[in-house]
């Protein structure tokens, strides 16, 4: 009887250990832009992102609805989901990577700059990015505050971009993000 | 020639406002629209268990209506059933362990947490 009770005591045991590994929020925000100097604004922010990170080795998963992306302009974000993102055929982007000699300990109040390397599938299509800086902190509610900006290139994901607008819109797009992760 | 004149005016303005409201159309009014879909929480995950894509086709983008029981809760955002999440667009009191219905956008199936998220939610009762 014991040894039953022990054995569930340690199953139970070891379960709450592996939840305290991770942390996670469900709306991550990200922003993007691809502006042209002195065209309309083409930005757009997602706040339903799901990130969970293990801090037992920094690694991280990051998943994107595509139609959640927000903007000002109804009508250039039905053309973002219908002509660009083709958000019926591929409704999630996700990030899967990991943060280089990610130390959980390490992490207070102050800003600390870590590097992450990872892929990034958008659109159908995968790429890596290596070596990227994010700032992490631990704020006094002992949450984890990831946030960075990255560019990428439109080609890279298959995304063409029509003559007529050609102008108007930037074939780098800059993307922000900022995660207030909370212990699972 | 003045009519003529006056009618290429009054064409141009009509043109013109058309074109405006055709760029600077309004956004989906999420809580304005009728639901196509009535569903409880749980059946619905299934359905996403089951087979993510035809059940992606069937909910992406669409307004329903989603009954179930308030498990989780803060600002703006409503758990149903652990397996549900909404956003509300504007934040309101729900009682946890509710029994509540909530009219939103399906955005898509969270296969990290096995979740259903929905955006500009309101809460119908």
């Amino acid at each position: 009887m014991k040894t039953v009770l022990t054995l569930i005591m340690a199953c139970i045991l070891s379960v709450s250990s592996i939840a305290q590994d991770k942390y996670l929020t469900k709306t991550g925000q990200i922003t993007f832009e691809a502006s042209v100097p002195s065209f309309e604004e083409v930005k757009a922010k997602n706040e339903a992102t799901t990130v969970i990170l293990n801090t037992e080795n920094g690694e991280f998963a990051a998943l994107v609805f595509v139609k959640a992306f927000r903007f000002k302009n109804a009508l250039m974000e039905e053309h973002f989901n219908e002509n660009y993102a083709e958000s019926d055929t591929y409704p999630k982007a996700n990030f899967k990577g990991k943060i280089s000699d990610f130390d959980f300990d390490s992490l207070n109040t102050t800003n600390k700059k870590m590097l992450y390397s990872g892929t990034l599938e958008f659109h159908g299509k995968t790429n890596t990015l290596t070596d990227l800086p994010m700032t992490i902190s631990k704020n006094e509610a002992g949450q984890i505050v990831l946030s960075g900006t990255f560019s990428v290139n439109v080609d890279d994901f298959d995304i063409e971009i029509p003559k007529v607008v050609s102008n108007k819109l930037s074939k780098t797009v800059d993307v922000a993000f900022s995660f207030t992760l909370k212990k699972k | 020639m003045k009519k003529k004149l006056l009618l290429l005016l009054g064409i141009l303005a009509i043109g013109s406002v058309l074109a405006y409201n055709y760029i600077y159309q309004d956004h989906r009014n999420i809580s304005e629209e009728t639901a196509e879909y009535k569903v409880t929480s749980t059946n619905l995950v299934e359905d996403f268990i089951k087979d993510v894509s035809t059940t992606q086709d069937k909910y992406l983008n669409k307004t329903i209506e989603v009954t179930g029981i308030v498990t989780a809760k803060d600002a703006n955002s409503v758990t149903l059933d652990n397996v549900i999440f909404c956003t509300l667009s504007n934040s309101s009191t729900v009682a946890l362990h509710s029994n509540t219905t909530i009219k939103g956008r399906c955005i898509g199936f969270d296969d990290l947490l096995e979740e259903v998220k929905l955006d500009q939610c309101t809460i119908i009762k």
